[in-house]
């Protein structure tokens, strides 16, 4: 009787839409509005090169998970080992996190604009302007690099908390044995916040996952030539723009299978994690 | 752009906020539909310039109805047939609804109801039902027309030591004319945005007609489109000369055609762009900045000597009924107050749009508009509104691989013919 109320409002608001919308990703689109099409949908999507880009993107923050855990991991090293102004450091470092993403993407949408000021300053030191956003080939790390300019203060928060818990002597004991930066990193402080480290890899990467979608519709639409797509941004396209609501359920439903993947992935790392505290 | 964008995700913020207050006080306050009052969907009515249209047509329709009380929505536009579409799933939700022509309205026409018997009188005062057509039957009245007028810089075209009164008549001439522009200004030839895709769809409509031949042109609208004909070939292969002998704008790719490309060509950068007629990017917008008399409109050039240019329009907007509206006779009443001529006259003054009523009297609008609307008459409907929202999403891309260089036409014409054919 207790767990009643907390039961139904799971059943009620997370799995039956859960339900409906696989149910609804059988179902067709237009002129075959409600009628069941078996795997059709799915057919049509996994045909669907925008869609395949899209999952290939996905395959590519993945990779460029690493980067977007060393940069705030690096940047609060250089902090808590004190370099002159790491307090104004920490403030300046935080404060885009407190941006929307559609603030951030509009103003590097000026600063990376064709004729804008970084291909001025470009063009002043003789490099050729580059179309940040208009050449597929460039436009997709653009706006991950944007994202995690926009993002890694929280992470670099996390890590600091991560510091304040490192024994001081294992690191006066590595400076007095002559380590130098580059080995006090690797034998002393990545050990010791093996577990911020696995933390921040998992809220990262649900991140980039889940909160990539503003910054791409205000920097790229999913542009240049498809090639900046995101699960996301395609059920978004298919449902609001094409009027496909089912084979936009379809694409929610594979991304929800994604998700999951990853989701028990995680779960695992930590579980890992957890395991070897003992 | 970047203010709109702000602007809209404020709306989306604040309508998510008063939705939730909606349906948690009861749903009338949101989806209407009941028989004393009528809810309009629509992304103008918030808008400081359309306010006189808005009460023009609200007191027309309290003479004929005093009882029943009018409710207008404005919903962002960048998310409009996102919550359209959730309204339609639903089954419920305004009476009356704003629509683009073409793509947007034939593809939602199964939850609208069909207007022909309630619009007859209006047939003949009002231009622009075709684009809001579907299968014989009409869906939703005219209130404005977009089309795809060419605008030149007069300024740019005396500098360069070109007539500013007699614009080019071939694409020949054109091309030769940007280029003493060009080297003469420093000004490009085409002020060009394509990021999302839409450069290509102006440009389709703007040459179309200077290419293709009348009968290949009326084929192409009536859905008879053979996208094998070397002429329809020939529009994508102008388009990538464009880019390929520099004719466009830098960074065609990454620039929005709203509103970027519009300022480059506001601000001489570009000596000509393809604009549109009504809502933003038009003759108002142009003539503010460049002033009425510097502000051009030409014919598309001829490249086709076969081919009969005109100036390509539809109906832009127009306002449907929806299919589970209580009264389709009282909502359809209210779209034809919504298109009567002195409703229609206060958006032409305030809203810079040209108005789906004819009568309408623009003489001091400027030359610009003047040239316009006496082409309105031989105007053909444009070839981009015919196709689906599928194909100009696929043709979008395209487009900007055709730019880049990594499509070639005959590609991009196999694949868009394919993805036409299957709607």
């Amino acid at each position: 009787m207790l767990v009643a109320p907390a039961v139904l409002i799971i059943v009620g608001l997370r799995l039956w839409p859960l339900v409906l919308g696989v149910n609804f990703s059988f179902t067709g689109d237009g002129d075959r509005d409600g009628v069941m099409v078996g795997l059709d949908n799915y057919v049509t999507l996994f045909a669907d090169p925008l869609f395949r880009t899209a999952l290939r993107n996905v395959g590519l923050l993945v990779l460029l998970l690493p980067v977007a855990v060393a940069i705030p991991g690096l940047l609060a090293t250089f902090i808590y080992l004190r370099v002159p102004g790491h307090r104004v450091y920490r403030g300046v470092y935080f404060f885009p996190a407190v941006l929307s993403p559609v603030i951030v993407g509009a103003i590097f949408t000026l600063l990376l604009a064709f004729d804008g000021p970084l291909n001025g300053v470009l063009g002043g030191l003789g490099i050729g302007p580059v179309d940040w956003l208009g050449d597929p080939g460039v436009a997709f790390f653009v706006v991950v690099a944007v994202h995690v300019w926009a993002t890694f203060g929280m992470a670099l928060v996390v890590f600091l908390a991560g510091f304040a818990t490192l024994d001081q002597s294992l690191l006066d004991a590595a400076r007095v044995d002559g380590a130098s930066f580059a080995q006090t990193v690797r034998h002393v402080i990545v050990p010791s916040l093996r577990r911020t480290i696995q933390f921040v890899v998992v809220t990262t990467m649900i991140g980039m996952l889940t909160s990539m979608f503003g910054l791409l519709y205000v920097m790229t639409s999913g542009g240049p030539e498809g090639s900046t797509y995101l699960p996301e941004y395609y059920i978004w396209i298919q449902q609001g723009r094409l009027n496909q609501p089912a084979l936009a359920s379809a694409a929610s439903t594979a991304l929800f299978g994604i998700m999951l993947v990853v989701g028990l992935a995680q779960i695992a790392i930590l579980r890992r994690a957890a395991g070897e505290e003992d | 752009m970047k203010q709109r964008t702000l602007l809209s995700a404020a709306l989306v913020v604040g309508l998510t906020l008063t939705a939730g207050c909606g349906s948690a006080s009861g749903p009338d306050s949101t989806t209407g539909g009941s028989g004393d009052k009528l809810v309009v969907w629509d992304w103008k009515s918030g808008d400081a310039k359309a306010a006189a249209y808005v009460e023009k047509a609200k007191a027309d329709f309290a003479k004929k109805h005093p009882g029943v009380a009018v409710e207008f929505v404005a919903q962002p536009f960048d998310q409009y047939y996102t919550l359209l579409g959730a309204a339609i799933q639903a089954g419920k939700g305004p009476d009356v609804v704003l629509f683009n022509g073409g793509g947007q309205i034939r593809d939602r026409a199964g939850a609208l109801a069909p207007l022909d018997s309630y619009v007859a009188d209006d047939r003949q005062r009002l231009a622009g039902w075709d684009a809001f057509t579907k299968d014989g039957k009409v869906y939703a009245a005219p209130v404005t027309l977009q089309g795809h007028p060419v605008y030149y810089n007069k300024d740019l075209y005396q500098k360069a030591g070109l007539d500013p009164d007699s614009p080019p008549r071939t694409w020949d001439d054109f091309v030769r004319n940007c280029g003493v522009i060009t080297q003469k200004t420093g000004a490009k030839c085409l002020a060009q945005g394509n990021k999302e895709g839409y450069g290509i769809q102006f440009f389709l409509s703007a040459t179309g007609s200077a290419v293709l031949t009348p009968q290949e042109y009326d084929d192409w609208i009536a859905g008879k489109r053979d996208w094998s004909l070397a002429n329809v070939k020939r529009i994508f292969e102008l388009w990538k000369q464009t880019a390929d002998s520099g004719l466009n704008t830098d960074g065609a790719n990454s620039t929005a055609m709203f509103n970027d490309a519009f300022a480059l060509f506001n601000s001489g950068k570009a000596a000509n762009v393809i604009g549109l007629m009504s809502d933003v990017g038009h003759w108002k917008d142009f003539a503010e900045f460049l002033t009425p008399e510097k502000l051009g409109v030409m014919r598309a050039p001829v490249v086709n000597p076969a081919a009969k240019p005109s100036l390509p329009f539809d109906g832009g907007i127009g306002y449907a009924v929806a299919k589970w509206t209580e009264d389709p006779k009282l909502a359809a009443d209210l779209v034809r107050s919504l298109t009567s001529a002195d409703a229609l006259k206060a958006f032409y003054a305030d809203g810079g749009a040209i108005a789906s009523d004819s009568t309408i009297d623009v003489s001091s609008g400027g030359p610009a508009v003047k040239a316009i609307v006496t082409e309105v008459k031989e105007g053909k409907p444009a070839l981009h509104v015919a196709l689906s929202s599928k194909t100009l999403d696929l043709m979008g891309r395209l487009s900007q691989q055709l730019l880049s260089g990594s499509a070639t036409v005959d590609d991009a014409v196999a694949q868009l013919a394919a993805s036409d054919k299957t709607g």
